[in-house]
């Protein structure tokens, strides 16, 4: 404790007290001059400290002196309990007791407690009024008839003030552990932002718990009783078993309370505790998070109780959402997935198309700088512009050699279909667009409506692009598959025409950055088309 | 244990604030504006300066500059500052290597940057480069 945090608390304290005092004198005394206490010692300091004559200080207090004042006497600044005792016998617990100073100043004394210390108010008590007594000089009798009264006042007063400081560190405490969960909700709201993994979160959020419960390991007891266990040091992950400091039988014990009870526990008497609290993740799967800490750390209060729980209840809403999160994209992709599987059976195009399609489109929009959040519209986009063909009758689709004008206006219907297949799905948006118009050309020459240039929506002049390069180097029925570098070549002849110039540049700056960064994952995907058994070319 | 000065108007949270730095066991000097905290620290120069940034008449900015250049704060600052502000003051102090807490305070984290600037100066580093090279009264 810092000399200046006492006196500052202290002062306070004092000039209360001194006050009070003051009051409590203020009923005058009986028969005598109006007498007023001229200072007032609690252990640890001083206030309002008047010098006192040097007999007087030696007489009256025998005890551990170490401030003098300028009038009157001074009073005891380090005396704890016992010491003030044995310099006046009489004072212990609520008893109090005068001494008389040579110079008739009186001291009274009462032992009681601030702040849960021991402390000691002496009363000093002189003639106000009559100043300092020069040596020599008889004292003025001080009324001291009731001194015993307003030092019980003085007492109650001092306990009271006591009372209010421990209040007040206790407020102090919460606040302070507000504080601390509030920041902690501030980080991981702001770190969780940029994470979407669910490990990553928990391993986050645990981070923090360690350290906030001052607590090297903690480890989350899975629903089938695996541990994962995270240290408040990052470099030190392990996981599998619970932290080796943890108790079994305690362990045991607090997991089994709390996956009952979904309420906090502490466990492990004496020795090495360890706190547990659950966290509730999708589906409302309990597991439990359990800490602890070296003794010398001291107990966990219900104050740590407080922060884990609050801390994993917001902490396990997140994870919950992120989970969900995740799941319903799995759901959609799957889906999506599903859809795409099926127009591919009828078209007897491998899933090839479909997914290089979704996957050009992305590399391009990215090219061009969409942000993240449309990019993957308008993979889903790519993946799902030929949606429509599942409308049309498997003898056209799949008719070998040239197809006559009226089998041709049938499937340039396709991109219609597909736009009235997923509309009822209102949150695909930029999909539909994607869907409706990637025949479209900016010279108006496409179909389904003829739009041109800037009319048509930017994802359908990616798909465009990206479909016409892949049909390009696809076989057909009627045709050997063109090599890459003729598709290019034919795209890039149809710059402003057929395919929109800006697009089609992003597209052959992504497309030769893949091919040069990923020179595998190109091979894998471009080199190994499979035959197709049928289709025409639609672009 | 530092010699630390806190700087706030806001007596409850100044109250807080010294609470809790003294619980860690340093002595704590306090200021409820930038004025009565510079002429605290030419009298008598502190380790640490933990400060406020919105203070009636002289603000926290000011008196930064002002004590750091004069050599009145030996270790370092750590400055507390509304969350909205957060961003914007820890940019502009950062390049004078002063760390910047969002309020309301996260104790833990105050400790933390006071222990490491405590520390610095045993390994012999300097923790904040002076504003100006003028020589103040702490010089």
């Amino acid at each position: 404790m810092s000399a200046q945090g006492a006196a500052i608390t202290d002062d306070l304290l004092l000039h209360d007290l001194v006050g009070g005092l003051s009051m409590a004198g203020r009923g005058g005394a009986a028969g005598g001059a109006p007498v007023e206490p001229l200072s007032v010692g609690v252990v640890g300091s001083v206030a309002h400290a008047p010098q006192p004559p040097a007999h007087c200080l030696t007489s009256c207090l025998a005890g551990d002196v170490t401030a003098i004042g300028s009038r009157g006497c001074a009073f005891l600044i380090s005396a704890a309990r016992n010491q003030a005792d044995a310099t006046h016998p009489g004072v212990g617990g609520r008893r109090s007791s005068l001494a008389n100073c040579t110079k008739g100043f009186r001291v009274a004394a009462q032992v009681t407690s601030i702040g849960g210390q021991a402390a000691t108010v002496l009363t000093v008590e002189g003639p106000l009024s009559a100043g300092v007594p020069r040596e020599g000089e008889a004292p003025a009798e001080p009324g001291a008839a009731d001194l015993l009264g307003r030092l019980d006042d003085a007492a109650r007063l001092v306990q009271r003030i006591g009372q209010m400081l421990e209040e007040n560190a206790g407020f102090a405490n919460e606040i302070l552990q507000n504080y601390e969960q509030l920041n902690l909700i501030f980080d991981l709201t702001q770190q969780i932002a940029n994470v979407t993994d669910v490990r990553e979160i928990e391993k986050l959020l645990m981070q923090r718990v360690a350290r906030l419960l001052a607590s090297e390991t903690v480890s989350v007891v899975g629903t089938d009783g695996r541990c994962r266990t995270y240290s408040s040091k990052p470099a030190d992950q392990r996981s599998g078993r619970p932290a080796a400091s943890f108790n079994p039988a305690d362990l045991a014990q607090a997991v089994d309370f709390v996956r009952r009870t979904r309420h906090v526990r502490v466990a492990g008497a004496g020795g090495r505790q360890i706190i547990a609290a659950p966290l509730v993740r999708l589906d409302d799967k309990v597991e439990v998070v359990v800490a602890d800490r070296s003794p010398a750390r001291g107990a966990f209060s219900a104050g740590d109780m407080m922060l884990i729980e609050s801390v994993l209840a917001f902490g396990g809403q997140i994870i919950s959402n992120t989970e969900l999160h995740e799941r319903m994209h799995r759901m959609l992709l799957e889906v999506t997935r599903a859809l795409v599987a099926a127009i591919d059976k009828k078209d007897h195009y491998t899933s090839g198309h479909s997914e290089r399609g979704g996957f050009l489109t992305r590399l391009t929009a990215k090219e061009l700088g969409v942000p993240p959040a449309q990019q993957q519209f308008m993979e889903w986009a790519g993946l799902l512009h030929d949606v429509g063909k599942i409308g049309i009758p498997e003898e056209i689709l799949c008719k070998p050699g040239k197809l006559t004008p009226d089998e041709w206006e049938v499937v340039k219907q396709h991109p219609r279909m597909g736009y009235e297949i997923l509309q009822p799905i209102a949150s695909l948006g930029v999909i539909l667009d994607g869907v409706l118009y990637h025949h479209e050309s900016p010279d108006g020459s496409g179909y389904p409506e003829g739009l041109a240039g800037d009319e048509i929506p930017l994802v359908a002049r990616i798909v465009h692009v990206v479909d016409i390069f892949d049909a390009l180097t696809s076989t057909r029925s009627y045709r050997k598959a063109f090599s890459i570098e003729r598709a290019l070549e034919i795209i890039r002849a149809g710059k402003g025409t057929r395919v929109d110039a800006d697009v089609a540049e992003a597209f052959f700056r992504a497309f030769d950055a893949y091919r040069r960064d990923h020179p595998e994952d190109f091979a894998a995907r471009f080199y190994a088309l499979p035959e197709t058994e049928c289709s025409h070319v639609h672009s | 244990m530092s010699r630390i000065l806190v700087v706030e108007d806001d007596p409850h949270i100044l109250r807080l604030i010294s609470m809790w730095l003294q619980r860690q066991g340093h002595v704590v000097l306090e200021a409820r504006n930038g004025l009565a905290a510079r002429d605290l620290v030419r009298a008598e120069p502190v380790d640490i300066l933990v400060s406020d940034i919105n203070m009636p008449g002289m603000d926290g900015l000011a008196l930064i500059e002002s004590v750091m250049g004069e050599g009145c704060v030996r270790r370092g600052v750590v400055v507390l500052t509304n969350r909205w502000d957060h961003a914007e003051i820890r940019d502009r102090l950062a390049e004078w290597g002063v760390q910047v807490l969002p309020k309301p305070f996260s104790p833990s984290r105050l400790s933390e940057l006071v222990e490491s600037l405590a520390a610095s100066r045993k390994a012999g580093s300097v923790a904040v480069r002076p504003i100006s090279s003028e020589r103040g009264p702490c010089s």
